[in-house]
């Protein structure tokens, strides 16, 4: 377990205040992007998930989708924000919803599922559920050089 | 597992997909290809970068599913004429698949078993059996390719069997069965989905039924003949001289109805027919074929009484011939 300084935020927006691009080597990070297929096992009354490559995937399945980052650099990495566009023919599911922030507009706004609401056209205002997520992301705010980690997000096949 | 902090991303990354939720009840189409890439922003130093992962693809397979349901919910009846029994099937798949169409009267606990005569499709999607417009297929032959969620209406035209009697209750059970395969759930036909993905059979086994009921609306015909003789003395005696009145009661019962009912009697030999004698329900009838019900030739009289429901009032026929 990470503990992060709180001056990190302080740090964050006075970069964001000058985007001068320095001509320093940049710290650099490697992300690799994979799907799981969540096999649901019953054995001796017992459940058990087990996570294999998606075979054979139809509408219902639970996967998995997993994002692995690395520091590949020699220089700690600030403010690292993932997003992760949830395909549209999977639904978020709630097991994780409160580990990342969600999007329910493609991005455009942010926050906790159940602080987003949702307007279809020629419907009145509801709160947001988990299939009307469009995005999800994570905000880790410093990954020391060599450090790496994995974000990851259950779904089910629409 | 990294402790996450709600902070405001420095810049938005690409957006995902807005909407795009599936419209079809069986789920996503089979063949729809579900892509994964992440995107990243992050800072060191005074530089921001964007980098993006690898993008993994994993293609939709196709789900077996159907539905059938019986569209007659309260019994259909059958008589002489053929009952028209009307289902419903649905591709509850998520890809085209086509079924493989099976009626069967006979099943366990019918009171009789109806003969069936016809299997066909609502071509024209009306609901009402057409003939020679609705597409009749042989018992067991496949459908037309249905999309997913697609609904076709199946008609079985059954016939009602001699044994039969009234109010007696039959059903009649259609079965469709993907083409593609059944089986228990789960079992994978390896590149017989659409588009060559992999076909799995979903939690119907690939096949469903459903029954109709049938009841028998048949008519009972009884015809009882009597004979009154007046003899030329005043008597009741069986002598030469003496007309004889012949009376037919027709009398029908049961639910359904006698259709085309004909009336026939032959003269006793050694008769004379009196001619003008002959009435139903005690109007005369005229003996020539015309448009009244009654004929008379030279051997016996025809009545025509045509359809005549279960119940209704008895019919009776009368004459008179005298002993010669």
């Amino acid at each position: 377990m990470r503990t992060f300084s709180r001056n990190v935020m302080t740090a964050l927006v006075i970069l964001a205040a000058s985007p001068v691009l320095a001509m320093a080597a940049p710290g650099a990070v490697a992300l690799d992007s994979s799907i799981k297929l969540d096999k649901i096992v019953t054995e001796n009354g017992q459940t058990k998930h087990e996570y294999v490559a998606p075979q054979k995937v139809v509408p219902g399945n639970h996967l998995l989708f997993v994002t692995s980052y690395r520091n590949t650099s020699d220089k700690p990495v600030d403010h690292f924000v993932v997003t992760n566009p949830v395909p549209s023919p999977v639904a978020l599911e709630s097991a994780n919803a409160d580990t990342f922030e969600v999007s329910v507009d493609g991005g455009k706004s942010w926050g906790k599922l159940a602080q987003l609401t949702v307007t279809k056209p020629g419907a009145s205002v509801r709160a947001a559920q988990d299939s009307d997520v469009t995005t999800v992301r994570w905000v880790i705010p410093v990954i020391a050089p060599g450090a790496s980690g994995t974000l990851q997000y259950h779904a089910v096949v629409r | 597992m990294k402790r996450i902090r709600k902070l405001l991303a420095a810049g938005a990354a690409t957006a995902g997909l807005v909407g795009g939720h599936s419209a079809y009840a069986a789920g996503t189409l089979a063949g729809t290809v579900i892509q994964n890439t992440a995107n990243a922003t992050f800072s060191s130093g005074s530089s921001i970068s964007t980098i993006q992962s690898n993008t993994v693809t994993v293609k939709v397979d196709q789900l077996i599913g159907v539905a059938v349901t019986a569209l007659t919910s309260t019994p259909v009846t059958i008589g002489t004429a053929p009952a028209v029994l009307i289902y419903q099937v649905t591709n509850t798949g998520n890809g085209p698949d086509s079924f493989d169409l099976t009626g069967a009267p006979n099943v366990s606990g019918n009171a009789f078993n109806a003969t069936l005569q016809t299997v066909a499709i609502d071509t024209n999607g009306n609901g009402v059996y057409d003939p020679g417009v609705d597409t009749v297929i042989t018992n067991g032959a496949a459908s037309q390719v249905l999309a997913p969620d697609a609904i076709i209406k199946v008609f079985l035209l059954a016939a009602s069997p001699t044994t039969a009697t009234d109010t007696q209750t039959s059903q009649v059970r259609l079965t469709a069965a993907s083409v593609i395969g059944t089986g228990t759930p789960g079992t994978l036909f390896a590149g017989k989905g659409t588009g060559g993905v992999d076909a799995v059979v979903g939690a119907s086994g690939g096949t469903a039924n459903a029954l109709a009921n049938l009841i028998a609306s048949l008519a009972n015909v009884t015809l009882t003949k009597s004979a009154a003789i007046a003899d030329p003395y005043g008597g009741t005696n069986p002598v030469p001289g003496a007309l004889v009145t012949y009376t037919i009661v027709a009398h029908v019962t049961g639910s359904g109805t006698a259709g085309g009912l004909t009336v026939t009697d032959a003269f006793p030999t050694g008769t004379t027919y009196q001619a003008g004698s002959l009435t139903l329900g005690g109007a005369a009838l005229t003996d020539t074929a015309d448009s009244d019900a009654g004929t008379v030739s030279a051997t016996g009289i025809t009545v025509t009484l045509g359809s005549i429901t279960g119940g209704s009032a008895d019919k009776t026929i009368a004459f008179k011939v005298k002993i010669n």
